[in-house]
């Protein structure tokens, strides 16, 4: 299929141009800069290319189908919308600064694709799916999803900005502390049966919500607590997506999963579900230590970074139009969903997980926009929310596919 | 005395403030985000025996209790979309008469008081005098179609506009628009029903079985005040809802994707069937072949194709079609035969038997030959017929045997001048049907249509305003202009600064 061929180039495109970005962060060129931008616009022209013919090939395979119905085509699209929302942003702010921060999550993702062997077939559609309101529905979602990674990636940068120091060790100590507490408590828990695990993973929601809101409350002020956090939420990103692509080589590559078996029973097994007892301590070794890595050079990375990056108003700005945009874009998604769902099974809405928490997202960000207009933050709590409102995002996207069931299931990794 | 007031107005005001407060509208939405999340991780509205798999005795009692098998229906997840509505309902009643006053006031020339609170300001010394500054001012502001009022006083001119009122409103028709949805839905869940119908091929009904009996009727019933028309047939077990019509299911198909072989791959690309709606009278009025993403409307009740299944012990009618070959144009004649029985086709002086219908047949394209496979649950992947020819009215032998198949139009295989086609077994299963009626939907769309359109006028549109004011200081001509947003504050800057300058140049 010469549709793939297009978007491995347009992979490798993204990766020329990540690398680009950040040596222009490092170089200061203008040359490299311009570059960048256009190695990231050719690739995404070849991608949209590569997106037309995927369409037209499934017209050719007699299943005429739009490109937005499996997690690879979903996936895919993702990084599209990511790189288009980017392009933008670098358009209308004239600064190449974010580039560094936003293409290594369009490459990720598309390497994550690669790496995973998710497959790429051109599958027909179940009798569900057969709607106009497939494409609708996919692509506002995704054109929200994509806006919110943008406010994502800028909200890191700006809670990095916005540490002075990192504090004291013990903040450190008190996250992989909780880390080498919880970990056992949680095996423990969960070798006790079902309910045992199902009411750890509750009582470790509501623990990581406490600090949530913790951080929200008082985030302007205990900037050592929002550094933790920020390093928490680059390590979350890393160890998911490096035991999952552990997962694909070792489950997938060495077909160690049986043939239309679902990778969902399967999660972490080389990890941290793994059944020797030394592979799981050595994986959650390795957490604690990108944990601490991340955390103890953090403030290096702001030094390397500091003169490159915008005002911190600013900052707070794109990340507030970038959340503007996605919110809409996601309410309208839900809209265009629970009309489908209407035509399709005579209810708008029947509190499928899914839906459940797309809603859930819906609150986060709809808190966030309050938080600002009616009572006036800005700043660090607000970038906080924005984290945690993407990694609802993440929840609504994967995990909900991955972890829970439902009507959305065909989005699954089988 | 006259200041002292009621208990019951100092308590009406704390209720008002309580719900008027945005803290509260954001600890809902927190406490909403965390409860919905119980709903996501536990399965909901299983049978009891699963939950009993999974969990110990007393842990399903403690969840029964607390309603976490069907959260999103319980007492207190009600009440916290409740609260949650008096909230925004209170909030958007206690904002919006501000609003208007705002809108509707006529703009006022600036004064230096005012001035304070204006955050784009710029004061400039105008040399080429104020008839020429005034002439500029108005060539700035009409270029940008600002339609301007003028004010004038002794020594002073003052040109006032504003722009993007509307979207003061923006807020109010997204908290109108979940408003509405929530009202959709309550007139749903009064008014309207959830109900399914399994309907064997060639049957038909005047009911429905309910899921939930419409509020309402309870109410009316309870109250003594109207009779319910659901009727409870204790040997039925499930209550049932007349239609005041009949629908009859005179078809059911699952289409299959037909793989690269030309063969079907098992793998459904279509789920149909063919309803009529009759009045009670036996009068046909329409009929609708319905599918996935495709129902029936008829009287505000909607059919939604959901399931299907086989009926046990039942065998179906086999449909065949006969056509000449040599005319392609006509319809053909279409008969109806049970499996085993035979027959006669008048236009072909044929007698056809049918020996025997197998759900899944293969032609092997080389030799001709019919394969048979197994299906699961005797899903018609390929439904095949096998039939024997006799010559008039049967008797004697048979000028040939032959087999017919769904995707086979068998027209090589046909010995003599007709083609014998498939059309169908028909019978032997029934369509699963839900069946739903919500008068509430219009409402609840109409609150989707703003919920779109809201957000987009609130965020995007920006309420800006301006003045100019040129005063003649000691001989002096000096031009303030003066202006304010309350969005987009970087985009209005860079254009308060050009009018500035185009004013000044």
């Amino acid at each position: 299929m010469e549709s793939s061929l297009l978007f491995n180039i347009a992979t490798l495109a993204y990766l020329a141009a990540m690398v680009l970005y950040i040596s222009y962060l490092a170089f200061r060129k203008k040359a490299i800069g311009w570059t960048a931008t256009a190695i990231t616009l050719a690739g995404f022209v070849i991608q949209t290319l590569a997106l037309l013919l995927r369409w037209r090939e499934s017209y050719q395979m007699d299943i005429g189908r739009v490109p937005l119905s499996n997690l690879y085509e979903s996936l895919v699209f993702f990084t599209w919308s990511t790189v288009l929302i980017y392009l933008i942003v670098e358009f209308k702010y004239k600064t190449k600064a974010f580039g560094a921060f936003v293409m290594p999550v369009a490459f990720l993702a598309l390497a994550f694709i690669n790496v995973a062997g998710i497959s790429s077939d051109i599958t027909p559609l179940v009798p569900a799916l057969k709607s106009n309101w497939l494409f609708y529905h996919v692509l506002i979602s995704f054109l929200g999803y994509a806006a919110f990674g943008v406010a994502f990636a800028i909200s890191m940068i700006y809670l990095l900005m916005n540490t002075d120091e990192k504090g004291p060790v013990a903040n450190l100590f008190a996250g992989l502390g909780t880390i080498v507490v919880l970990a056992p408590i949680g095996y423990f828990m969960a070798s006790q049966g079902d309910r045992m695990k199902t009411a750890f993973w509750l009582g470790l929601g509501v623990l990581v919500l406490a600090w949530f809101i913790y951080l929200i409350v008082a985030g302007a002020r205990n900037k050592s607590q929002v550094f933790l956090f920020w390093s928490f939420c680059i390590t979350l990103a890393i160890v998911l997506l490096v035991a999952m692509g552990i997962d694909f080589v070792y489950l997938v590559s060495m077909k160690n999963l049986a043939a239309g078996e679902s990778y969902k029973k399967h999660m972490f097994e080389s990890t941290f579900l793994n059944s020797s007892t030394p592979v799981t301590i050595v994986s959650w070794a390795a957490v604690l230590a990108v944990f601490y890595f991340i955390w103890s050079k953090g403030m290096g990375l702001k030094r390397l970074l500091k003169p490159y990056i915008p005002a911190q108003d600013l900052l707070d700005d794109v990340t507030y139009r970038m959340i503007a945009i996605g919110w809409p874009l996601l309410t309208a998604g839900i809209i265009t969903g629970a009309v489908w769902a209407n035509s399709a099974w005579g209810t708008y809405w029947s509190w499928d997980p899914k839906e459940t928490w797309s809603l859930i997202t819906w609150f986060v960000y709809a808190i966030y926009l309050h938080a600002r207009y009616v009572r006036g933050w800005k700043g660090a709590q607000m970038a906080v929310i924005s984290a945690v409102g993407f990694l609802a995002v993440i929840f609504t996207y994967l995990g909900v596919n991955l972890v829970l069931s439902g009507l959305h299931s065909y989005g699954g990794l089988n | 005395m006259e200041n002292q007031k009621g208990i019951v107005e100092i308590f009406a005001e704390k209720v008002w403030k309580f719900f008027s407060s945005v803290k509260l509208a954001v600890v809902l939405l927190i406490i909403l985000a965390i409860v919905s999340v119980i709903g996501t991780v536990i399965a909901q509205n299983e049978a009891p025996e699963r939950y009993l798999r999974e969990y110990s005795q007393t842990t399903v009692q403690i969840f029964d209790m607390l309603g976490f098998f069907d959260m999103y229906h319980t007492w207190w997840f009600v009440l916290l979309l409740f609260l949650f509505t008096a909230n925004l309902t209170v909030c958007t009643l206690d904002r919006f008469p501000h609003t208007w006053k705002l809108v509707t006031a006529p703009l006022k020339p600036i004064d230096d008081d005012s001035l304070k609170a204006v955050p784009f300001k710029k004061e400039m010394i105008f040399s080429a005098g104020a008839d020429k500054a005034e002439e500029r001012t108005v060539a700035a502001l009409k270029a940008r179609g600002y339609r301007y009022v003028e004010s004038r006083g002794p020594g002073s001119a003052q040109f006032m506009t504003q722009k993007g009122i509307y979207s003061r409103f923006g807020v109010y028709i997204t908290h109108v628009s979940i408003l509405l949805i929530f009202v959709g839905a309550l007139i749903g869940s009064f008014f309207g029903f959830k109900a399914f119908l399994n309907l064997p091929e060639g049957s038909a009904s005047k009911v429905v079985y309910l899921r939930n009996e419409p509020m309402w009727d309870q109410i009316m019933a309870a109250l003594g005040i109207a009779e319910s028309p659901v009727i409870h047939d204790p040997q039925v077990g499930v209550p049932a809802m007349p239609l005041g019509y009949y629908v009859r299911c005179d078809n059911f198909d699952v289409d299959y994707y037909i793989g690269p072989s030309g063969m079907p791959t098992g793998m459904p690309s279509e789920y149909h069937s063919t309803l009529s709606i009759f009045d009670l009278d036996g009068q046909k009025i329409l009929d609708k072949r319905i599918r996935v993403n495709d129902p029936l409307t008829h009287h505000g009740i909607t059919f939604y194709q959901s399931s299907y299944g086989t009926i046990p012990d039942s065998r179906g009618k086999v449909l065949l079609n006969v056509r000449l070959k040599n005319d392609a144009s006509s319809a053909g004649e279409t008969i109806s035969v049970d499996p085993g029985a035979t027959a006669y086709v008048p236009s072909i002086d044929r007698t056809i038997k049918v020996l025997g219908f197998a759900p899944y047949g293969m032609r092997n394209p080389a030799t001709g030959e019919i394969v048979f496979y197994h299906t699961e649950n005797d899903e018609y992947i390929n439904p095949t017929v096998e039939l024997e020819v006799y010559r008039g009215h049967g008797g004697g032998k048979p000028i040939y045997k032959t087999a017919v198949m769904k995707t086979d139009p068998g027209q090589p295989n046909m010995p003599e001048g007709y083609v014998i086609t498939y059309r169908g077994y028909v019978g032997a299963r029934y369509t699963g049907l839900q069946v739903t009626k919500d008068p509430g939907v219009w409402v609840v769309y109409t609150g989707f249509i703003m919920l779109c359109i809201g957000p987009l006028i609130a965020f995007f549109g920006s309420h800006r305003k301006l003045w100019v004011r040129i005063q003649d200081r000691q001989g002096q001509t000096v031009v303030l202009v003066a202006g304010s947003a309350n969005r987009n504050r970087i985009g209005f800057e860079k254009e308060f600064n050009r009018i500035a300058e185009e004013i000044i140049k």
